[in-house]
């Protein structure tokens, strides 16, 4: 993929604009990362980090100077302060310097410390996140994180937009805090509205009168299904079950005639477990079967082992080979399909090598 | 002047996985018409929650908040003159955004090889839950379908308990997000080589990017709330119900400050990181007993002297009064015309030059004049026809 080739970006990568850099190099720009140092497993280095020009943090900074001098986009990374002092960037107007901070600059948190979980603390997405009889949990891997740098990419690439307009680059400043509680699309504006405040509430999908189970056990795994008010995917549903002489009293509801999301609990958990019993004796691949023919919206919930062997993800290319100095690794890298042509980037993880190696961008191109 | 000020989007999409991308697009100045119909109404439109009657498809606060600086037009897509109407609408744009069921586009006569006959440099961009080519192409589900077939929903809960799912579609966060990045590289590429092209955002693909480190990790399991190079890692009680703190001490000038603030003896046991980790189970439950005592807000107060990195674990109230967001502008107030004043979410950047600007999300069909006659060039007469035919309904 190669939609933007020839654009220059230098990463100060310290967890915030990570996936953002990784994006831009999956989209053709050439970027030379260089790591803050935080504490990181090396599958995050890799997994953030393939595709991107490694470069080793300088002893002075100034020592940027000669990348900043011919770079496109600067991604600074300020999760724990400045990096690049605002005079290093005096005459680089057509720069685009985004910085993603975590909290605002002139808000009530600006210069507190954060990492991914205190921010998903504070975006509200883990209040409403696990078991109503265990801590609020988080989401897996790094969201915060993960959507800021999308956060980064995005604002980086309308930055570049208008600067086809103007001439000239700006700075963006992207919040953590605010990107992760975007995320959060229900519960502020529940309680706006409501004054109802969303809780844990395990695997139950509270709407209306009643909740409905999200995951069930099935023969050799789990799957992942609502009753919800959609009467042809209900009807499609209850018809395998009579097929296997399953259905019970579900063969003589109207699903068009009533709301499940105003249906008795009693109701409801009665119905619902006639459907327990009829997955747990059916196989993810059969259940799934029915669900991709029949239009029952059931999705069968698959480990990162089966992800990564998805026949569905490899007709699509997800998964490509990446090189280390260890071997190889399968790991997602197109990150839509599309119609550019050009080569694609890169697909190893680059040795760190030192900074004055890339003076002049060194013909990364 | 804002960022996007004269890109043109016919947007057909609808729900959340498609208006978040275009709703991106239009707080930074992209002109946004929404094609949508009282016919086959936009179900965000039925999502709750309400201001006044659930029937009113005007008063829906989820729809509002989604569809923010858009102008929408309502188009009878049943009727051929209807698509017509779409058609001339797609000549006008840039970039066409739908994420209707499988096939759907095409039979109505808007697929992409007819969209670029129309317009050879047209950008299409469609979501949908698993992409539009592979085995599971025709696969109809929900943002909670993307959580299950991407690992999400695997690796989401405790270890000692079944999959989570929690109770919003983060599917339907992600890809959108994706498809806004998808779409601004491809006016990019256009700007290059004048050639448009056919974007394919699949739901799961983003989610499955979001967790590229745990696909990296050959070892990678349910882990609640640990973190495997940092500890403490974790969610701790405070006093009065369902009151956490969450506490990440990322270095050991962290963890001291941490035990100088919770009073906590300096043990030689959590001297490392290393230590830490491999003790976090033993860690966490020391520091809950110090933290159950402690009011959330003081302790947090406290924490953010010692710069050790802390949050309280907000809820929806938090969030909605949080003094941070409130400063950072997160949620800005906008007159609309039935929810009247009420806050509506704000891209989550500033630019320097180009600031976006977030106006109220339309009433249904609210801009047909406007865009019919302003765009089109329809006379009034036609207008009250068509109407009247019921094909602009």
């Amino acid at each position: 993929m190669s939609q933007l080739q020839g654009i220059r970006v230098l990463e100060l990568a310290d967890g915030l604009v990570d996936l953002g850099g990784r994006m831009l190099a999956e989209l053709g720009t050439t970027v030379i990362s260089l790591s803050r140092g935080a504490p990181r497993t090396s599958a995050r280095e890799i997994a953030w980090g393939h595709g991107k020009h490694r470069a080793s943090w300088p002893d002075d900074i100034s020592a940027l100077a000669p990348l900043l001098q011919d770079a496109d986009i600067l991604l600074e990374d300020r999760r724990r302060g400045a990096v690049i002092p605002d005079a290093m960037l005096q005459g680089h107007d057509r720069l685009i310097h985004v910085v993603a901070s975590p909290y605002s600059a002139g808000g009530p948190r600006s210069g507190h410390a954060a990492t991914d979980l205190t921010l998903m603390a504070q975006s509200g997405l883990m209040h409403i996140t696990g078991d109503p009889d265990r801590p609020p949990l988080r989401f897996p891997g790094e969201q915060a994180y993960a959507l800021t740098g999308i956060q980064v990419a995005t604002g980086a690439l309308m930055a570049l937009h208008a600067r086809h307009q103007t001439g000239r680059g700006q700075r963006v400043d992207v919040s953590a805090l605010q990107a992760a509680t975007l995320a959060n699309y229900r519960e502020a504006i529940m309680f706006e509205w409501t004054g109802r405040i969303g809780n844990r509430t395990g695997n139950r999908l509270v709407r209306g009168k009643s909740g409905v189970r999200q995951v069930w056990p099935c023969a050799d795994g789990y799957v992942t299904w609502s009753m919800i008010d959609n009467p042809n995917m209900m009807r499609a549903v209850v018809k395998v079950l009579e097929q296997h002489d399953a259905a019970g009293e579900l063969s003589q509801v109207d699903w068009a005639g009533i709301l499940v999301a105003d249906m008795p609990q009693d109701v409801i958990d009665r119905w619902e477990t006639i459907i327990e019993g009829f997955f747990a004796r059916h196989t993810k691949a059969q259940l799934g079967e029915w669900s991709l023919t029949l239009g029952w919206g059931l999705s069968v919930i698959h480990d990162l082992g089966e992800v990564r062997n998805s026949a569905h993800l490899a007709a699509r290319g997800l998964f490509v080979p990446i090189t280390t100095d260890t071997g190889t690794i399968p790991l997602p890298a197109p990150l839509f399909g599309h119609g550019a042509g050009g080569p694609v980037p890169a697909r190893s993880f680059a040795p760190e090598r030192p900074l004055d190696e890339f003076a002049g961008w060194g013909g990364l191109e | 002047m804002r960022a996007l000020d004269g890109v043109k989007i016919a947007d057909f999409s609808w729900v959340g996985a498609g208006p978040r991308s275009t709703k991106d697009l239009a707080d930074n100045g992209a002109l946004v018409i929404k094609i949508e119909s009282a016919r086959r109404l936009d179900l965000g439109r039925r999502s709750p929650p309400f201001a006044g009657s659930p029937k009113d498809h005007d008063g829906s606060a989820f729809f509002a908040q989604s569809n923010t600086s858009k102008k929408s037009v309502t188009l009878n897509l049943s009727d051929p003159r209807g698509v017509d109407l779409a058609r001339k609408l797609v000549e006008w744009a840039d970039v066409v955004v739908e994420n209707f069921g499988p096939g759907y586009m095409e039979r109505i006569g808007l697929g992409f090889d007819e969209l670029r006959r129309i317009k050879p440099d047209i950008i299409l961009a469609s979501v949908s839950v698993a992409g539009r080519s592979g085995p599971m192409a025709g696969f109809r589900g929900y943002g909670n379908s993307a959580a299950a077939h991407s690992g999400h929903a695997a690796l989401s809960g405790w270890p000692d308990r079944p999959p989570h799912m929690p109770p919003l579609a983060y599917g339907d966060v992600v890809a959108p997000m994706f498809a806004t990045v998808a779409i601004l590289a491809a006016l990019e590429y256009r700007s290059r080589t004048k050639q448009g092209q056919h974007l394919d955002i699949s739901q799961i693909e983003p989610m499955v990017h979001v967790i590229a480190d745990l696909f990296a990790d050959p070892h990678a399991t349910k882990t609640g709330n640990a973190d495997p190079v940092i500890a403490p890692h974790g969610v701790y009680p405070c006093k009065g119900r369902d009151e956490w703190i969450a506490i990440a001490a990322e270095t050991d000038a962290q963890w001291r400050s941490l035990c100088e603030t919770l009073h906590l003896p300096f043990d030689p046991q959590f001297a490392t990181v290393q230590d830490r980790v491999a003790q976090s189970d033993i860690l966490d439950r020391t520091i809950a007993e110090v933290t159950v005592l402690r009011d959330r807000a003081a302790l947090l107060s406290a924490l953010a002297q010692s710069d050790v990195p802390a949050a309280t674990v907000q809820n929806g109230r938090d969030v909605f009064e949080d003094p941070e967001l409130r400063a950072a502008g997160h949620f800005v107030p906008v007159l609309h015309p039935v929810l009247g004043k009420s806050m509506m979410p704000a891209p989550p950047m500033t630019f320097s030059q180009t600031p976006p600007v977030v106006s109220a999300a339309p009433c249904l069909g609210a801009d047909n004049e406007n865009v019919l006659s302003g765009i089109l060039g329809m006379s009034a007469a036609q207008l009250e026809e068509l109407e009247s035919l019921g094909v602009i309904a």
